[in-house]
């Protein structure tokens, strides 16, 4: 690990008279590995929404190559780099390719560049036979497997994955705890929110615990 | 009274391709398809809007959108024909009696049924699906669009009723197409002159013609949004 990817600075935010984050401070070491840890609501999702411009926080702003941006300012070009997959993740009604495809359009790479982008992403997440399925047809490991490869398409600075393997049976649970090894081989850094003691003991796995709006 | 007679009358007017006839279904088509053209993208874009945005006045703006869809027509044609009287505001364009004052009549007509479907079908949307398009890069624009596409059987059900709501309409497109023969003359409109001058062939053969458009509406709809149901 060398260098900071990202930093969160005094993140703020409640829930009315819930505090979930209390002045929160956050250094992602680029290229490391993280997983915050943390009884059920205790804010691991909102940290990690917070982290992709997809929540609004109280207060609190985000370093990024020795850049600060106040968090309420957070700029599309930044959701590119910091990369949130969702718990459940949603696949668009299109094929599984335009799926993995979609950042890159909205980036607006050029065509034979996408295609070998989604080419290597499909085989890295191992789901070329799923390309002929209709994406509500897959199984939750399956979506959940299309989901990484979307976003890991986007060779995004940081990847969140928000609870990856909840709710997956066996099967699917092991073939997303191997692809999140595969991470590690990536230049990304990974910040993983769960419970999943598999997930938290992966070698190079940093623990971070959220309790009571503070990590610890 | 003899219905098999005007019946028959009917059918063969419709099948010996009566210019006539024809061209009164052909004007009901053209105002309304037109009608519906132009609406579409600003009725979507509302009904998207006040689906997804919170600002001061969107409360009001859904109710009166909501008590529009009672708003008789006629009432919309009287409007139409005062704004576009020769003394009235907007007299100058001396559209009065022309298919393009139906047209606008239809557009205001299919203006709140199109805003209230897209309404419904964005608020139903799954609110993971801006979020991911977000998530992905997508800036505001492109992931309304990609909501858009998610709920496109919505947005169809929105088009097809706006369509249904105006082609058959006569209120509004009496009072500003004027039913001029060869003009403004549409189905509805021929429909209800015919009807009252007692002569019923070209009634039911228009009849006919609305009923057979409303299955077929009806039934792309249903295969449509079968496909949209699958997932």
């Amino acid at each position: 690990m060398s260098g900071v990817a990202v930093a969160l600075n005094g993140v703020r935010k409640s829930f009315g008279k819930r505090v979930v984050l209390d002045d929160i401070d956050l250094p992602l070491a680029a290229g490391g590995s993280f997983v915050v840890t943390g009884d059920n609501g205790s804010g691991k999702t909102t940290l990690l929404r917070i982290l992709a411009g997809l929540e609004p926080a109280q207060s609190g702003s985000l370093q990024v190559d020795g850049v600060s941006l106040a968090l309420a300012d957070y700029p599309d070009s930044m959701r590119r780099r910091i990369v949130y997959v969702h718990q459940h993740p949603y696949l668009f009604h299109t094929s599984i390719a335009d799926n993995i495809a979609y950042g890159l359009n909205a980036r607006g790479d050029a065509r034979a560049h996408r295609e070998h982008q989604v080419r290597e992403a499909i085989g890295w997440a191992g789901v070329g036979h799923l390309l002929q399925v209709r994406p509500d047809k897959l199984s939750g490991g399956e979506k959940q497997r299309v989901a990484l490869a979307r976003a890991k398409v986007l060779n995004p600075t940081v990847l969140l994955l928000d609870e990856p393997t909840a709710n997956l049976d066996a099967e699917g649970r092991h073939q997303v705890v191997t692809l999140i090894e595969k991470l590690h081989d990536a230049e990304a850094t990974v910040v993983i929110a769960c419970h999943d003691k598999e997930l938290i003991g992966l070698p190079g796995m940093h623990r971070l615990q959220l309790d009571r709006g503070k990590l610890r | 009274m003899d219905l098999i007679a005007p019946t028959r009358a009917a059918f063969r007017l419709l099948f010996s391709g009566d210019a006539e006839l024809w061209h009164i279904i052909w004007t009901s088509l053209y105002c309304s398809l037109i009608a519906i053209a132009l609406i579409t993208p600003p009725a979507v874009a509302l009904g998207f809007v006040i689906a997804r945005a919170a600002f001061p006045g969107r409360r009001a703006i859904v109710v009166l959108v909501q008590a529009l869809l009672s708003f008789p027509t006629v009432v919309v044609g009287l409007t139409i024909y005062m704004l576009l009287s020769r003394h009235g505001p907007l007299g100058f364009l001396q559209l009065l009696f022309t298919p393009e004052a139906i047209i606008i009549a239809y557009m205001v007509i299919a203006f709140p049924v199109m805003v209230v479907f897209t309404l419904a079908a964005v608020q139903a949307a799954d609110p993971r699906v801006f979020e991911t398009a977000r998530g992905l890069g997508a800036g505001r624009l492109r992931a309304s669009w990609t909501t858009l596409v998610e709920v496109r059987f919505g947005i169809m059900a929105a088009v097809f009723n706006g369509f249904g709501r105006v082609i058959s309409e006569v209120g509004a497109a009496i009072i500003v197409g004027g039913n001029i023969a060869g003009l403004t003359r549409n189905m509805p409109t021929a429909i209800a002159l015919e009807t009252s001058k007692g002569e019923f062939a070209q009634g039911i053969a228009l009849g006919f013609v609305l009923i057979t458009l409303a299955l077929a509406i009806n039934a792309a709809l249903s295969v449509l949004q079968g496909e949209g149901g699958l997932k």
